[in-house]
């Protein structure tokens, strides 16, 4: 093909490039950028010699094309015209989508897209939710055609916008057009890219500049990297457009050196575009001349910065300049000159082929048009992709990016890089354009998303970014070079457990001071990532500073290992784990009681956050911690062999009163004993054990567990007083004064809440907690035939399998939200529906039906879910017209509880909070009243075993540090008693595999377990346990070895 | 480890790029990929060909992380620190690479069989957290993969 002289010729060059295509020609496109690192090019091998070895090269184009954006399903490719897509090949794959798909047009399941959410497989692209959520025009080419194809450009469009612009358009028409459509640099700063233009155009001078930033440095960002790879062209005719429009005769990218296929790609671009005269002089027969050199970069960050990138094409070492004068007065060699980013190029075509008001129809008032966001760190599908401004966070995140891996909760999105802050949790809903993510402290930058869930420390991820941006600091300016040196330092300082309580202040001083005289944006914006990580997780420094402790367990100095660190209680997990992988059961036992006393409880009904961030669960599953606690508890219970107590300190003779002998209380009472002291719990129960023995039935906690347990407390100086209740047989006041040199209130929260509904104090209507109460304390309840619960958390779920092992008929459990909603622990909810229990969700009663006073029926509506509400869960709201009925007798409300502070007056000192609980210090749970502490549901209303026994343990801490006269808050951060020293064990066998999965708990059969109230969970055999406790990977070793 | 430097191998660029404007920095790299490294006397040459002072091509080289002043190993192990990487656990995979190596960050090993780099970012976020050596990359790490990757390119480093 000659040169192209004039538009004609280029539409009938693409007339021809069309005509030629044929339409029944099976084209098998294959990602040969970022899947080559997944073995892409041995795919294409496999599909050349197989199409060979059938003879079916004039049926079947193999094509080699850019980024498809699904990198998280590398290597894919893409099968036209039937629009299959498939995923993670191997060349193996390739004779069979050869056989199978490209001659039988069968599709070949197992290669298909797997939905997460759905279990089904997806074998179209487009109805992929990654792809159904996108709009690609900036990306529309990349993964069709194949960038080193000038022909495969022109033939989709290409270069038309170019002849549009020359022929019928005048420079300020194409400026003006730029100006409407509402573009803003997509580099990150945003600002409107046909102001940027109009600026150059109407700078005096001869020579004019146009340069392309592709100098992508943020970590995290890498669509500008697809964009060169996959579609060059579309770059460099946004290029000559914008160069059209200014004046420039000449121009430059500046590309990273980092990516050597980019700059591959471009000089094929660069020679076919020459080739073909569009580029050079007289481009399509107008007026208009251009010239385009490549630069590679030399692996300097800040040369991304307009004017060190500028010096750096110069010959120079790449550090800024002070503005103005901008470069579109001064720039390259003193000349006027346009930068812009990669993205930003790719724009331009389509703005001027469609016209800006097709533009700036997509996007918000303020940001017009489309984005790319590269989705990379803590997320399903991390890729490329390309969507509307004004998209939610959570619809990028959750929606295409398919959220987040094993489900773990969404902490917050890093946008911007190193100049750019965090979108946390709670603005999910924020819709994505430059000025929303101005108003949280982030950035939209180059639109690099890196997502981070719970195992992230956002304390390491500010010391991470300074490092960086020291790193890249040029050195030019004092503020920058010195001030990013002492703000690391500063961090460094925190994340080694050696913060100081002013530093966070001075992060924020010293901030404020970097941006404010920095000469150039790296050093103006990097402070961000500190202050934005300070604005949103501010309790997250503390943590690292007050209490010594990286709740993420990353930062390693004050990680031991990642279960341990997350246990409230601070139980040696990972130690006691490793003892039973040793058979030294009785060890794992005493290292779990040195902070926590009941291991026969919390090793059945724990939520054991642990096993949430145990490493093994990203190899395939977590470790079983908690049932491996109860094996070695039940061990010790069956062979009646309890150990004798051990006390840390001399037998004191002060008295301490625990007002309740719940986990909180028994926690308390337990540390306080095991530290000298007398101690007197007050129960008003008739039994010990609180919720654990009243909340919670049998058949998943036997009373003799708890029993069990509390004898173990009462060894080390406990006495319990039951039957005696606060504010009726004794008061605070009278145990302070009759000898008691402090007090603990651990009162838990019994009370019900309202369903505020008609109908509500009818006979048979019972409260959850006050139906399990009565049950497990022998108490007569009605034997209900059809029994409703009304709530999802746990107490919802126990009292409904109760009223199944009572006889009744039919029990249905009725939710206003989803079972994705739901609080109750998952495996509870499993067995409920195992054991027949019926789960209407999206369900909200109305009014009660009574006959006689007794309840009849139950008025109810069906709910949907609505808007997202501060917990990020989304608010149920009643479908008009779905009302209908459902007949019972019984009825069992359990939609929460709360404390009862009747018995602790406000004349006494005392001051409740929010959701009736009691005020208390959150560090040393001390209340108003001197010497009287408090802590467990009583404090923080409804919480997790583990979370009360938590707070008794650090109430246990304050009072002992109280009556020894010393500071409350000083020194506080948590000390092990002892560590033990045990080797890895490697598992024998054929067990050796990383696919050795986590032993799953022997349960009672399903007809069996609902006769009575045995316990449903069998517990671990010894050789079952021991081979659990060898899948542990041991990152108490990891550390050591360091 | 004295070594002769045979400076006729850069001349061709030299006359190549000429007297272009802004070409200093492409001469350097094209040097480089000659010899692997710029040689001192390299520089001494491309100062007098491009009539550039010594001290501001020393500053030119000393500014950019791809220059080298000292040979290079025969692999480069680019390890990437990027935030992807960091959250993924890219941390262990250098901690790895660096035992293994018995190097630190921007060291060669003394059998010059390796080079060790961290990169601020490599874009290949997907792979996270990776290494390339040479020009393959090495994504989704986990840090018990790495001394494998590394034997497969040469002796596994002096450390066992």
């Amino acid at each position: 093909m000659g040169k192209l002289s004039s538009p004609a010729d280029l539409e009938q060059c693409r007339d021809s490039l069309l005509r030629a295509i044929d339409p029944d020609r099976t084209r098998v496109r294959i990602c040969m950028t970022g899947c080559r690192a997944y073995g892409a090019e041995e795919i294409r091998d496999a599909f050349s010699s197989e199409v060979a070895r059938r003879g079916l090269e004039s049926k079947v184009e193999i094509r080699e094309t850019g980024c498809h954006g699904f990198c998280a399903r590398a290597p894919v490719i893409a099968i036209d015209p039937s629009g299959i897509f498939y995923q993670q090949l191997t060349p193996a794959d390739v004779p069979e989508i050869v056989s199978e798909t490209i001659e039988r047009q069968k599709i070949i399941e197992r290669l298909t897209y797997p939905d997460p959410l759905t279990d089904k497989r997806i074998a179209q692209t487009k109805k992929i939710p990654f792809y159904e959520g996108q709009i690609q025009n900036v990306l529309k080419n990349c993964g069709t055609i194949d960038p080193r194809s000038i022909d495969q450009y022109i033939a989709n469009g290409g270069y038309a916008a170019l002849a549009k612009a020359l022929h019928s358009m005048n420079p300020d028409e194409v400026v003006e057009e730029v100006k409407k459509s509402g573009l803003r640099g997509r580099g990150g700063a945003g600002f409107s890219t046909g102001m940027k233009w109009s600026f150059a155009r109407s700078a005096l001078g001869d020579t004019k500049y146009i340069i392309c930033n592709a100098d992508e440095g943020d970590p995290g960002a890498f669509m500008d990297r697809a964009v060169l790879e996959g579609d060059p062209h579309s770059v460099m005719e946004g290029m000559l457009i914008a160069a059209y429009a200014i004046g420039a005769s000449a121009g430059y990218v500046y590309v990273r050196a980092e990516y050597p296929i980019a700059v591959e790609h471009l000089l094929i671009a660069v020679e076919q575009a020459t080739n073909l005269g569009l580029l050079g002089p007289n481009i399509l027969g107008s007026d208009f001349s251009f010239d385009l050199k490549i630069k590679e970069g030399a692996g300097a960050f800040v040369c991304g910065e307009e004017t060190a990138l500028m010096a750096s094409i110069e010959g120079r070492r790449g550090t800024p300049r002070p503005r103005p004068p901008f470069p579109a007065q001064a720039g390259l060699w003193g000349k006027p000159t346009n930068i812009n980013n990669v993205e930003t190029y790719a724009n331009v075509p389509s703005i001027i082929l469609k016209g800006a008001p097709w533009y700036a129809s997509m996007g918000t008032e303020s940001s017009k048009g489309t984005k790319i966001f590269s989705l990379a760190g803590k997320i399903n599908n991390t890729g490329l992709v390309e969507v509307p401004m004004g998209t939610t966070v959570r619809e990028v995140i959750y929606k295409v990016g398919g959220g987040i891996p094993n489900n773990r909760p969404f902490k917050a999105v890093q946008m911007g890089g190193p100049s750019g802050g965090c979108v946390p949790a709670k603005h999910l809903e924020l819709p994505i354009d430059y000025g929303s993510l101005e108003s949280v402290g982030a950035i939209m930058g180059s639109g690099g998303m890196v997502v981070m869930d719970t195992k992230t420390c956002m304390v390491d991820i500010a010391r991470f970014f300074l490092s960086f941006t020291q790193d890249e600091s040029c050195g030019k300016c004092v503020p920058c070079r010195i001030g990013t040196k002492r703000m690391w330092e500063i961090l460094t300082r925190i994340t080694k457990g050696e913060g100081r309580e002013d530093d966070i202040e001075l992060l924020q001083e010293m901030g404020q001071m970097i941006k404010d005289a920095s000469l150039c944006g790296l050093g103006q914006t990097s402070p961000n990532p500190v202050l934005s990580t300070i604005r949103h997780f501010r309790n997250e420094y503390d943590a690292h500073i007050l209490d010594k402790h990286c709740p993420a367990g990353v930062c390693e100095a004050l990680t031991y290992a990642p279960c341990e660190n997350t246990c409230p209680c601070r139980v040696d997990a990972v130690g006691y784990v490793s003892a039973i992988a040793a058979g030294r059961y009785e060890e794992a036992l005493a290292l779990t009681r040195l902070n926590m006393p009941l291991a026969g409880v919390l090793g059945r009904v724990c939520n054991h956050p642990c096993e949430s961030m145990c490493k093994r669960g990203d190899v395939d599953e977590p470790i079983a911690i908690c049932s491996l606690k109860r094996f070695i508890s039940d061990r010790e219970m069956k062979r009646n062999k309890m150990p004798p107590p051990v006390f840390l300190e001399k037998i004191k003779q002060e008295r301490v009163a625990v007002v309740g002998a719940g986990p909180a209380g028994l926690s308390a009472a337990y540390h306080l004993g095991r530290r000298g002291y007398q101690v007197t719990i007050y129960e008003s129960l008739p039994v010990a054990g609180g919720m654990l023995r009243v909340g919670i039935p049998d058949f998943r906690l036997p009373a003799a567990v708890v029993e069990y347990d509390v004898g173990f407390v009462k060894q080390h100086n406990v006495e319990i007083q039951l039957n005696k209740t606060l504010g009726k047989d004794f008061t605070v006041e009278g145990l302070l004064k009759q000898g008691c040199k402090a007090v603990f209130l651990a009162l838990g929260a019994h009370a019900n809440q309202k369903l505020n509904i008609p109908g509500e104090d009818a006979e048979g209507v019972i409260p959850g907690i006050v139906y399990l109460r009565k049950v497990n304390l022998g108490e007569q309840v009605g034997r209900g035939q059809k029994v409703a619960v009304l709530g999802g958390g746990n107490v919802a779920i126990d009292a409904a399998r109760t009223a199944l092992r009572l006889g009744a008929k039919k029990v249905t459990i009725l939710y206003r939200r989803t079972k994705d909603e739901m609080p109750a622990l998952p495996e509870e909810i499993e067995e409920a529906e195992d054991e027949g229990i019926h789960i209407d969700y999206l369900v909200a009663p109305t009014r009660i039906v009574t006959q006689d006073g007794h309840v009849k029926r139950l008025e109810c509506m069906r709910m949907e879910l609505g808007d997202y509400d501060e917990s990020g869960r989304r608010r149920p709201v009643p479908i008009k017209g779905s009302e209908f009925v459902v007949d019972v007798d019984t009825l069992i409300p359990a939609i929460g509880y709360m404390p009862d502070l009747s018995s602790l007056p406000s004349n006494d000192g005392f001051a409740a909070g929010s959701g009736n609980t009691l005020q208390a210090d959150r560090v040393t749970l001390a209340t108003r009243v001197p010497g009287v502490f408090a802590g467990g549901d009583l404090v923080t209303g409804p919480s997790m075993v583990v979370e009360a026994m938590a707070q008794g343990y650090r109430g246990a801490v304050s009072i002992d540090r109280y009556l020894k006269g010393k500071d409350l808050y000083k020194d506080r951060a948590y000390q092990p008693v002892l560590r033990i020293d045990i080797p890895k064990i490697e598992m024998e066998g054929e067990l050796t595999a990383a696919a050795a999965l986590r032993a799953r708990m022997p349960q009672l059969g399903k007809k069996r377990r609902v006769r009575d109230f045995g316990e449903v969970n069998k517990g671990f055999t010894e050789k079952e346990a021991m081979r659990e406790a060898r899948r542990c990977l041991r990152c108490d070793l990891e550390r050591k070895g360091e | 480890m004295p070594e002769t430097i045979d400076l006729a191998r850069i001349e061709p660029i030299l006359q190549r790029f000429g007297k272009e404007r802004g070409a200093l920095i492409p001469v350097l790299q094209e040097v480089q990929g000659i010899y692997g490294y710029l040689p001192k006397e390299a520089l001494v040459r491309v100062s007098e060909a491009m009539k550039t002072p010594l001290s501001r091509i020393y500053g030119v080289v000393t500014f950019y992380a791809q220059f080298y002043l000292t040979p290079r190993g025969r692999h480069t192990v680019r390890v990437c620190r990027g935030t992807a990487c960091h959250v993924r656990g890219g941390r262990s995979v250098l901690n790895v690479v660096k035992d293994s190596l018995d190097i630190e960050d921007g060291e060669t090993t003394k059998d010059l069989q390796f080079s060790l780099e961290t990169v601020a970012c490599l874009g290949t976020c997907f792979l996270a957290p990776v290494m390339m050596v040479d020009r393959s990359y090495y994504g989704k790490l986990i840090p018990e993969r790495v001394p494998s990757i590394l034997e497969k390119f040469g002796q596994g480093g002096s450390r066992g």
